[in-house]
């Protein structure tokens, strides 16, 4: 039986993820040791010492609300979350990986076979005396068995392996909607389930402050950041820059158009638009200078990664991912 | 005194851009076999007949006219034109006034839902027509940016409710969900099924158009008014829901009814075809197509081409 006026539990996790989501946390500082005195945190692998068996040994539902950050791409990461689901009251997909399969669900653009050889085997970097050494789920040492968790043949966003509570955008979130929805938790104010939560409902665009494009904008070509000299005061756009942020969800802060880079894309599309990377193409279409038919070449040549573009944070959540999975 | 401002309706007319040229039109009517609207759309519709009325300074019938309000500016007429007369230039002059005038616009034309619209300015880059604007205006005690969009100067191609980033965009008839409900069918069983989004613009041919009401239920068609109007998330949601292929069909450059919408809808598909490309799926699944105004009977051969390729694959 849980004790009256028990703190609530947290637990964090991170699957297949860089790091950043935990440091988001850490950034905030001192309101951290706020935190810890309202909420009993039963799980953090990234800053406390506990062990899966630790989570194995709770209750169902006995985490009041788990973070997890992280795409599902390995068995070790489906398990998990499983575990976690089960485990957990609220569950909330932390960071975009775990929001829409985030950077590593650009993986889904390859197959893991051709992922492995060119990691373990073709890639420069690799040590010549061990190319081509890939590893196996189970390797015989003489010390013993090594077994590694399989990765699986795509990379699936947390709503794609169980069933997920809330959704909080951002590769990471920052720190400020961090808090906020902490507090949101805390205080037991929250939306719907299934909502987007930590972020707003329009677009970068309806925050970004520099000078939008007219009916004069007309681009012949796109160009990436490096190569223009951008004015910190116009819409990248109209610099022949392919910015995300009209179709990406606001409440970021715009970090990234404060530092005059364009938006990337990782609070995720808006509600309704059901595929970010196809919704950018019929954005950027608007712009091109149709006067000139030779155009459209020059803006295809001039794009040179547009799924990588489209989707940096999305392909696992995209219906790209669904058409080339699906049986 | 001499009062130089324009008397007479034609004079007004004549003094406006394009103007200038409405005495050279000696009423030969080529603009209006090369027309599509005439043939299409509206019966009444007559260039030739709306530069008579101006020459003729029959103001209100003029205000009255279809087609004062139907001209997009194709163009097709100008490259035809003995004289080389820019018509619809003369056209748009008689529509300002029009306007000026408190005639509005009888066609269907967009709305902006303003709790969606983010103010984005994509509308405006993309519009043929100039007719939205971003506006500043309080909401919610704040300073916000909106879309709005000059009705009359809207021709309802829909080019800008495929753009829109926020669905904030909507005309009657080819809505987001108006659309999405038409693709949302399902499947048949052992016949490969396709979906052609058309534009109606690039058929000229009776024998065509009839042609795409006789295809059995495998084949549906969605009907839009410009290829413009094409978003590829439509594609993906049909592929998404079972459907094999999606043909879109759009007119040849230069001969767009509305403007741009083919070279827009150009660029969109391209680039989608190159991320189904980066993504292994197998090409051949979503095609895009111009089609002439002379090229009678080709919207036949590509149904039929594109239907023969689905049949190979699923063999």
């Amino acid at each position: 039986m849980a004790k009256k006026n028990a703190k609530p539990k947290l637990a964090f996790y991170w699957a297949s993820s860089c790091g950043g989501c935990e440091i988001t946390v850490t950034e905030l500082g001192m309101r951290l040791i706020e935190v810890g005195e309202l909420v009993d945190i039963v799980f953090w692998p990234a800053a406390m010492d506990f062990k899966y068996d630790d989570v194995e040994a709770m209750a169902d539902k006995e985490i009041d609300i788990c973070f997890f950050n992280g795409a599902i791409r390995s068995d070790e990461n489906e398990h998990v979350a499983h575990l976690l689901r089960a485990k957990s009251k609220l569950l909330v997909a932390f960071g975009s990986c775990s929001h829409l399969g985030g950077i590593p669900g650009l993986a889904n653009l390859f197959d893991v076979e051709t992922l492995l050889e060119r990691v373990y085997d073709t890639a420069p970097s690799v040590e010549e005396a061990s190319r081509g050494t890939i590893p196996q789920e189970v390797t015989k040492m003489p010390e013993g068995e090594i077994n590694l968790p399989l990765l699986q043949k795509r990379v699936r966003s947390l709503a794609q392996t169980v069933d997920v509570d809330y959704f909080m955008p951002g590769c990471p979130p920052v720190v400020d909607q961090v808090w906020n929805v902490f507090q949101a938790v805390l205080a037991g104010k929250l939306p719907p389930k299934g909502s987007v939560i930590g972020a707003q409902e329009k677009t970068v665009c309806d925050v970004c402050t520099r000078k939008k494009g007219d009916r004069t904008t007309r681009i012949k070509e796109f160009k990436r950041p490096h190569e223009v000299e951008l004015d910190p005061e116009m819409c990248f756009l109209t610099q022949g820059v392919i910015c995300m942020g009209p179709v990406t969800r606001a409440g970021c802060g715009t970090p990234c158009l404060n530092g005059n880079m364009p938006c990337r894309g990782c609070y995720g599309p808006p509600d309704g638009v059901a595929d970010q990377g196809a919704k950018m193409v019929s954005a950027i279409a608007a712009l091109i200078d149709t006067d000139d038919p030779a155009v459209i070449a020059h803006i295809r040549e001039g794009i040179i990664d547009p799924a990588g573009l489209g989707y940096r944070f999305g392909l696992a959540e995209s219906i790209l991912s669904e058409l080339k999975y699906r049986k | 005194m001499e009062n130089k401002a324009p008397t007479t309706f034609a004079d007004k007319v004549r003094a406006m851009p394009g103007g200038e040229n409405l005495d050279l039109c000696y009423s030969c009517g080529t603009c209006v076999s090369k027309c599509l609207i005439q043939q299409k759309q509206e019966p009444e519709y007559n260039p030739r007949m709306l530069l008579k009325m101006v020459m003729l300074d029959m103001e209100k019938e003029a205000y009255q006219s279809p087609t004062t309000w139907m001209c997009s500016a194709c163009d097709l007429c100008y490259q035809s034109c003995p004289q080389e007369i820019h018509i619809s230039s003369i056209i748009e002059a008689v529509k300002t006034l029009a306007t000026e005038a408190g005639y509005t616009t009888p066609l269907e034309t967009v709305t902006v839902d303003e709790n969606k619209c983010s103010g984005c300015g994509i509308c405006v880059m993309v519009c043929p027509y100039e007719a939205p604007h971003l506006i500043e205006k309080m909401a919610d005690g704040e300073m916000d940016r909106f879309s709005e969009v000059d009705a009359e100067l809207c021709m309802g191609c829909g080019i800008c409710v495929a753009a829109c980033p926020m669905g904030a965009i909507a005309r009657p008839g080819v809505s987001n969900p108006e659309i999405h409900e038409q693709i949302a069918i399902s499947p048949l069983k052992n016949t490969p099924s396709l979906i052609v989004f058309i534009c109606d613009w690039c058929l000229r041919a009776d024998t065509d158009t009839a042609l795409l009401e006789s295809y059995p239920p495998n084949v549906r068609v969605v009907h839009i008014p410009c290829s413009g109007r094409i978003d590829p998330q439509m594609a993906l949601l049909a592929l998404e829901s079972g459907i094999d292929g999606v043909l879109v069909c759009g007119c040849a450059p230069g001969e767009c009814h509305y403007k741009r919408g083919t070279y827009v809808s150009s660029c969109k598909m391209s680039l989608m075809d190159e991320m189904m490309g980066q993504m292994r799926l197998a090409n051949g699944h979503v095609r895009f197509v111009q089609i002439g105004t002379q090229e009678r009977g080709r919207v036949r051969h590509e149904i039929d081409d594109m239907l023969a390729v689905l049949q190979k694959e699923a063999a």
